[in-house]
Formats: C-alpha cells, structure tokens, sequence
C-alpha cells in the first residue's frame, strides 16, 4: 500500500455556474489522489459533478477554487499527458475510423508513417482491425466507442480521463465493452479515471471507487475494491459491496 | 403453412409498395403530357401543343438564331452561371468562413452584410448596367451576387455552429487555433457549405436567365424574349422546359459532388 505513487492530486475542488441569475454549486470542496496505474472509478447519482470534475481534470474548464497537480506540478489547461474519452463519442464523422485514432498524434505534428503506425496498433487492440476506412456512422455503438478509446490511447496518455464511456450503449454491449476495458487496461497499464452512475459497472472495473454525493458534488466515501479480476458478477463478495455501496448511494431524482 | 402464407402476403404487399414508387413518377409525367394536350388542343393554339413544341425543337436544331444552336444558347447560359459561380463558392465560402469563425469580424460585417443580402440580385442590373454597361462582365456580376448570398449564409451559420464536442476533442488533443479550424471547424462546416452551394447553382441558374431576358444576344433567357418578341409561344415554352431540365442536372450534379467530396454524407443517408 505505501508503495503506491501520487499520480494526480486534486486539491479542494470547486466550480459552481451561474444558471438563470442563481448560483449553482456542481462540485464541492473534492480533494482526492490518484495512484499511478490504478483504475479509479469515480461513482455518482444523477447528473452532477462527475463530468464537471473531469472536465476540470482534461482542461476543458477551469475550477472555481482548487488546484490539480500531476506528479507533483500544477496544472494549467489542456495537459497532452492526459487523454479523454467522451460519454458523447464525439468522434469526427468526416474522419475515417483511421482518421479519428490519429487525430491526436496529428494535432501533435508526428509524421503520417509513424502515426499511422502507432494508430493501427491501437485499432488492432480494440478489435477494429479491418475497419480502418470506415467511418463512425458505418459503425455500431460499441464499436464507435471503441475507436473514442484507441484514439484516446494512441496519443500515449499517462492518465486516461473515461466519461460515463458506455452510458448511451444497450446492456448486452456495455457488459462485453466493460471487459474490452479491462483487457486493454490490463494489457496497456495506465491510471485510468472511469465516471460512471452504474454501480456494477463500478464494482467490476475499479481498484479504488470515491463515491460522490448528490449536488453539490463531494467525497462520500472511497472504496477499495480487492476482487481479483476479471471480476465475477454474481460472486457473494462482488454482490455484497454492490449492496454497500448502493445502500450508501444518494438517490438520483 | 399459415405462417409461410403471411410471410408470402406481406412480401407480396411490399414488392407492391416498391413498384409504386417507380410508377409514381412516370404516371405524373404522362399526367402532365396529357394536360398539356389537353390545354393546347382549345383556342387555336394560344397554347402551343406538345408537338408543336417538339417540332420547334428539331426546326431550332436545324435552323439556329443567331448563328448558335439550342445546344450553343444553353452552353453560353451555363458558362456565365459557371464563371459566376466558382468566383462565389471561392469568395463566399472565405468570406463566410470569417464572418462565422471571427467574432469581431462578425460584428463588423455583420450588419452591413445583412442588409446587402435583403436587397435582390435583379435589384443591381439598372446599376450595374450604367456602370459596365451590358457586357459579359455585367451579366456574370449579377448572378455572382445572386449565388453569394446563400453560399455565404449558409458558410456562416455551418462554421458559428461548430459542435463544441468537437473543439473540446481538439482542446484535449493540444490543437492550436489553425487546427482548429481547418481540421475542426471547416470540416464540420462541409454539410452546411454544401447546403450552400447546392442552393447558389439553383440561385444562380435562375438569375442568369432573368439577366439575359433584359438584354443578351446569346443564352435561354435570349431566347425566350426572342420567343416572345416574335410571338412565337412554341419557341418560349421549349426554353422553359430547357432551363427546367438543366436546373435539374445542375442540381443533381451539385449533390453527386457532394457525395464525392463529402463521403461521410453520402454514407448517412444508407
């Protein structure tokens, strides 16, 4: 347990908007450390504050109060250091599947060899082989949201930001893409921070689960999850702190 | 047995359902021949005949006005529609791109804009024609300004609009601002740069046939005043149905276009 580094710390988190004249506090006061190579799952109900944290976490706003440090150095913005993959997909549909996994190493200014390369062996990984050329509306849900995480991974990310990734995928995808997830974390070990609001989903991928509040946002209470993998879902242990954890869970109105 | 012979029935219904669109169109066609007959055959041809149309077109084929055939007038049309065109997909899709990118600019131009494009294209020929006279130049500076309009409005709404997903995937990839925009921002704008170029063919086909009617010595719009001047109904009509069947192609070209330059478009749709 000592051995485990600091990856990215964040340091009395808060963001509150400014919605219809009133003040509306999303995230509350969330300090919280990520070890290297562990997958946090970050668990919350309804709609508040998970993605607003990863929002902050990726650069894409700035917090109220607070700061974020990865390996021990503030960060300001974007940070190339951490990729993301959207809930929305948000994949290009001008891009080929190709197009889109590169996209970031293209941003980058890698010569086209080098990052067709480095692209092609993400595309391999998740299982794409043999629809490089498409483009995401050729592509069912699970498979565009596996091109988010190779196009996520390619860019060689030491943090890997996934933002409630299958949220808007049928039950019988999620499950087999919830195992892609861990296969590849397990193959391409990296700190991942997975949202998500469905609490197997939670208790299946995660090391350590902090499980957020109703609005505003806080730290309920963090988990840690010593299951071995790949985990069993109807294991008594793995339903036992399902029901912990849900009975600790606010509920979403 | 019972099964096979819904399966077999609702097959029946839905080769049924497919025939009908193919029928569809022929049968309006023939419905609007039979009209047409029906039209001209009262008052001693005031409305000229199907073949009294046809026969105009082989005797235009034969004898051309104005030492150009039918073929010619269309040409002419279509190449003053063509040099107008490309000089407002060029200038209209910048201009647009600007307009919808820059804030500032936007604020700018905007207003000015705005009003320029309330006031219609045929609203420039008395001024343009007293400026450069009744030239070529003249007639493609009419349907140019006629095919900006909707190329730049249509550029403009496409790159205000620009989803913010996309830019956040740009944000969280480093993208610097010139990235953004050629590799985010214009090419989510293609659908709507395309609606614009789609809508500026049509537009522009329309005002040069208006330009011509007011003085060309070549074109279709030529010919119809021809047409009209020499009384000759037969000769009018056949124009109309010309420059029905060209905006047609020229629009159905604009959309195969799209569909090569833009393929993800065209695969939507499947």
């Amino acid at each position: 347990m000592d051995k485990k580094k600091v990856k990215l710390r964040l340091e009395n988190i808060s963001q509150s908007y400014v919605v219809n004249n009133k003040v509306f506090d999303a995230v509350s006061d969330i300090s919280l450390d990520v070890y290297d190579n562990e997958f946090l799952v970050i668990l919350g109900p309804g709609h508040c504050g998970k993605s607003v944290l990863l929002n902050i976490i990726g650069g894409l706003e700035k917090s109220v109060e607070g700061n974020t440090y990865l390996d021990g150095e503030k960060l300001v913005g974007s940070d190339k250091r951490i990729g993301m993959v959207f809930q929305k997909l948000a994949l290009m549909p001008w891009k080929t599947v190709m197009g889109n996994v590169e996209f970031g190493l293209q941003m980058a200014g890698v010569n086209k060899d080098i990052r067709r390369e480095t692209a092609q062996k993400y595309i391999d990984l998740v299982g794409l082989k043999g629809f490089e050329k498409s483009y995401p509306n050729q592509l069912s849900g699970g498979m565009k949201q596996r091109v988010g995480i190779a196009r996520a991974y390619t860019n060689n990310p030491e943090i890997l930001v996934m933002d409630e990734p299958f949220g808007q995928l049928d039950a019988q995808t999620r499950y087999s893409m919830e195992e892609e997830v861990q296969r590849i974390w397990q193959q391409e070990k990296r700190t991942v921070i997975f949202v998500t609001n469905n609490i197997e989903e939670a208790v299946y991928l995660g090391d350590r689960i902090v499980l957020l509040s109703e609005c505003p946002a806080t730290v309920k209470e963090i988990y840690d999850i010593d299951l071995p993998r790949p985990r069993d879902t109807i294991d008594p242990k793995f339903l036992s702190i399902r029901k912990e954890i849900s009975e600790n869970t606010d509920l979403a109105l | 047995m019972k099964k096979h012979i819904v399966l077999s029935e609702s097959e029946k219904k839905e080769l049924r359902r497919k025939q009908i669109y193919k029928v569809l169109p022929v049968v309006s066609i023939v419905l609007l021949i039979a009209l047409w007959l029906f039209a001209s055959s009262f008052g001693n041809a005031q409305f000229p005949s199907p073949i009294a149309t046809w026969d105009r077109l082989l005797e235009l084929l034969r004898k051309p006005i104005k030492n150009l055939s039918l073929w010619g007038h269309i040409l002419i049309s279509l190449q003053r529609v063509f040099t107008a065109l490309l000089l407002s997909w060029v200038i209209g899709v910048s201009f647009g791109i600007v307009l919808g990118w820059s804030k500032k600019c936007n604020a700018l131009f905007g207003p000015i804009f705005t009003a320029f494009r309330a006031v219609p294209p045929l609203a420039w020929i008395p001024l343009i024609t007293i400026w450069f006279g009744t030239g070529e130049g003249s007639k493609v500076l009419i349907v140019f300004i006629g095919a900006l309009m909707p190329v730049v409005v249509n550029t403009q709404a496409g790159m205000s609009n620009v989803n913010k997903l996309y830019l956040d995937v740009g944000t969280i990839f480093n993208a610097n601002s010139r990235q953004m925009l050629f590799q985010i921002a214009i090419p989510s704008a293609l659908d709507a740069i395309f609606a614009g170029i789609r809508t500026s063919a049509s537009a522009g086909w329309m005002v040069v046939l208006a330009a011509e009617m007011l003085g060309a010595k070549a074109g279709v719009g030529f010919l119809i005043t021809r047409g009209m001047d020499s009384g000759d109904q037969a000769l009018v009509l056949l124009s109309m149905i010309c420059i029905g069947i060209v905006g047609a192609i020229l629009a159905i070209v604009t959309q195969i276009a799209e569909g090569v330059i833009c393929p993800w478009t065209r695969k939507r749709s499947n």
